[in-house]
């Protein structure tokens, strides 16, 4: 049994030397990060299902080529977005959400009691509502800005490390994450206070 | 708080949304029983290719020969396609037949130095018309 604490570079270089269940550790360890990605980036939960088996069978026919230029981390994350974006590209229109459950823990979360304290009390704020609001307002983005907005404000990632997975400037993120904030405050108007 | 700021907590609450409990360890195993399905569904070449290189070490088969082989078949495919001497397709010959004319397109008498036909290669070959049977081919015989 591998213990927690065995490094990535470790469990890559035994995949790479063709031990199978390296792998496994691998996508035991990686698969709650990527799967919030990708299920950030499509909405809908049998969409990120089939990606992210897609994600890990290419990642395991492709790991041989991996030569720890950058860290498995981000070859992985580059990996889930470029096929995550490519799939929304063909998925275009048909796309229908399919959400996941919200965690109990969200009704003791002080944002959240804020956010629904303020708002509209007409409108009978539920979190149902703030959950299919908030996704249909993240559709309504670009890819490219859903995705700067899925890696900053939902995993947490630092402006370097989304401009690394993805290939492009510090700035160019700080630029996308700017006019993704302001298109989402028009969409989400109703739970902002001025 | 700025709008900037209530929209980065609005967007952290999509944190909560998480698959069924036991989702993760059910994934694990419904990719390793693909991975199983794809080795079946694998063309037989391409497993006994890889057979092929797991047992190259074994057999101690040098890294080179694989090079070599690969250059010589490419080396003998080169030669099959491209024949040196091989007859000229009939598309080029039809491509060359305006320049190859056996008959001059105006005629001209013996004395007159006037080329009336280029050769395949294009250099110029003069050619004559003679109006009449030259002497030396009349018969020494005939009076």
């Amino acid at each position: 049994m591998e213990t927690p604490e065995t490094p990535d570079e470790e469990l890559v270089a035994r995949t790479q030397a063709g031990d199978a269940r390296a792998f496994d550790q691998l996508v035991v360890r990686f698969s709650p990060r990527l799967y919030g990605l990708v299920y950030n980036m499509t909405s809908n939960h049998e969409d990120t299902n089939d990606l992210l088996q897609d994600i890990f069978a290419k990642a395991y026919r492709s790991i041989k080529g991996f030569q720890g230029k950058s860290s498995f981390y981000t070859w992985m994350h580059s990996i889930a977005v470029n096929m995550a974006i490519n799939f929304l590209k063909k998925r275009n229109r048909r796309m229908t959400m399919s959400l996941d459950d919200v965690d109990n823990g969200i009704a003791n979360d002080p944002e959240f009691i804020e956010a629904t304290s303020d708002y509209d009390p007409r409108h009978q704020a539920n979190l149902g509502e703030l959950q299919k609001k908030l996704n249909e307002a993240m559709m309504k983005l670009s890819d490219e800005h859903r995705t700067v907005v899925t890696m900053f404000d939902i995993q947490g990632m630092p402006h370097a490390e989304i401009a690394k997975i993805l290939k492009i400037s510090d700035g160019t993120v700080r630029s996308r994450l700017f006019y993704a904030h302001r298109q989402l405050q028009n969409y989400l108007q109703e739970f902002i206070t001025t | 708080m700025t709008p900037e700021e209530q929209i980065s907590k609005l967007l952290r609450l999509k944190r909560y949304e998480q698959p069924r409990p036991g989702y993760f360890e059910d994934f694990l195993q419904e990719f390793q029983a693909r991975q199983r399905a794809e080795l079946i569904r694998r063309p037989l070449w391409e497993i006994a290719w890889d057979r092929l290189v797991s047992l190259a070490p074994a057999i101690q088969v040098p890294r080179l020969a694989y090079a070599t082989i690969v250059a010589l078949a490419v080396a003998a495919s080169a030669v099959i396609i491209v024949r040196p001497g091989a007859p000229v397709s009939s598309g080029t010959l039809a491509a060359n037949r305006s320049t190859l004319s056996l008959t001059s397109p105006h005629s001209v008498t013996i004395g007159e130095s006037v080329p009336v036909t280029l050769t395949s290669t294009g250099s110029p070959s003069v050619h004559y018309v003679l109006p009449t049977r030259p002497v030396s081919y009349a018969s020494s015989r005939s009076f």
